[in-house]
């Protein structure tokens, strides 16, 4: 009798720890979500018509060229949304790329926070945070994030060429 | 834990992370095309006239080195592309004069891979390198910038002088 106790208690720590285990698995990997909306920014590029003149060298996206939209659960309280670029096939070094966010989106939730990110950052090869979002009690999710590009460095001395470039916004913990 | 436990504890990792949308990326493109721009500043002809001797026996007199010109280039090449140079020739050649041009080094807002300038050369019908070497550059707009241009004028043969009244065209091509 003693034995079958000691067997059936084994037996069931081993579930509640596997399902313990489950819950927090997915609570840490399945409630950080991100979505990007916003096709291609082909940056508009007006001539050089003036013999000894360059490129302006700075242009910026409308507002919201890019949209998140971001959450992270309210059990684990915050998430950071970071940033950089790769080249798609081939970039430019000298073309700096800058985000920043324009606005904080719209959210349900009335304790959760949005903060950092609202002056142009430039963008490396690296991740570098963008802005992080803070919840408290319920789901923190912002809809809508509206992020503006700018890209600065643009000459004549780069190399004519057509360049593409892409942006990957990640969500991670802070 | 038996297989089966083993093998539904994969698939939940597995589907955590495939339905766990973490990462989301936006493309941009930039289109820089070849650029060959070039013109000369301050736009307007100039005026050089050979003045008659005061004194019997003496040779007409040059008139004075004029360096009013400096040209002005943008220049964009594709990775790998053949470097620019401007050329100058005049229309029409007058006999028994010189007409000497030359390129000082780039100045001014400029900046990149600029040209590199020839020594003096004496102006003809056919066209002579006076800047080579342009890459992807661009020179600043307008006078003190880019290449300074000092032109002269003398007398060669003097028994081919005669008096003449010519505008004469000095033609500046940017080319490959």
């Amino acid at each position: 009798m003693k034995a079958y106790d000691i067997t059936f208690n084994r037996r069931y720590l081993f579930k509640i720890s596997f399902v313990f285990f489950l819950m927090l698995y997915s609570i840490l990997k399945a409630q950080r979500t991100l979505t990007v909306a916003g096709g291609n920014w082909p940056v508009p590029m007006p001539s050089v018509t003036e013999a000894g003149s360059n490129y302006s060298g700075t242009y910026e996206s409308i507002d919201g060229q890019v949209l998140l939209t971001a959450s992270v659960p309210a059990l684990l309280g915050s998430g950071k949304v970071s940033v950089h670029y790769e080249p798609n096939p081939t970039w430019n070094p000298n073309l700096t790329l800058s985000v920043k966010r324009t606005g904080d989106g719209t959210t349900l939730c009335v304790l959760c926070t949005i903060t950092g990110g609202t002056t142009y950052q430039a963008v490396t090869l690296t991740d570098l945070e963008l802005f992080r979002i803070t919840a408290v009690l319920a789901l923190g999710s912002y809809s809508s994030i509206p992020i503006k590009l700018q890209l600065t460095g643009v000459s004549v001395t780069i190399p004519a060429a057509t360049y593409n470039g892409k942006l990957v916004f990640t969500i991670g913990p802070t | 834990m038996n297989y089966y436990k083993l093998v539904f504890l994969i698939c939940f990792t597995i589907s955590s992370h495939l339905f766990s949308q973490l990462t989301g990326n936006s493309t941009l493109s930039v289109n820089l095309p070849v650029v060959t721009l070039m013109d000369i500043e301050p736009t307007g002809a100039i005026s050089m006239n050979f003045t008659a001797p005061t004194e019997a026996g003496m040779a007409i007199v040059a008139p004075a080195i004029n360096t009013t010109k400096w040209i002005n280039y943008t220049s964009a090449i594709a990775s790998g592309g053949a470097t620019r140079k401007i050329t100058a020739s005049i229309n029409p050649v007058i006999s028994g004069v010189d007409i000497k041009i030359q390129a000082a080094s780039a100045s001014g807002a400029g900046g990149g891979t600029l040209g590199t300038s020839s020594s003096e050369v004496i102006l003809n019908a056919t066209s002579q390198t006076i800047i080579s070497g342009i890459g992807g550059a661009f020179t600043g707009n307008g006078v003190n910038n880019g290449h300074r241009l000092t032109i002269s004028l003398s007398a060669n043969t003097y028994a081919n002088l005669s008096r003449t009244n010519t505008a004469v065209v000095i033609v500046y091509t940017i080319t490959e």
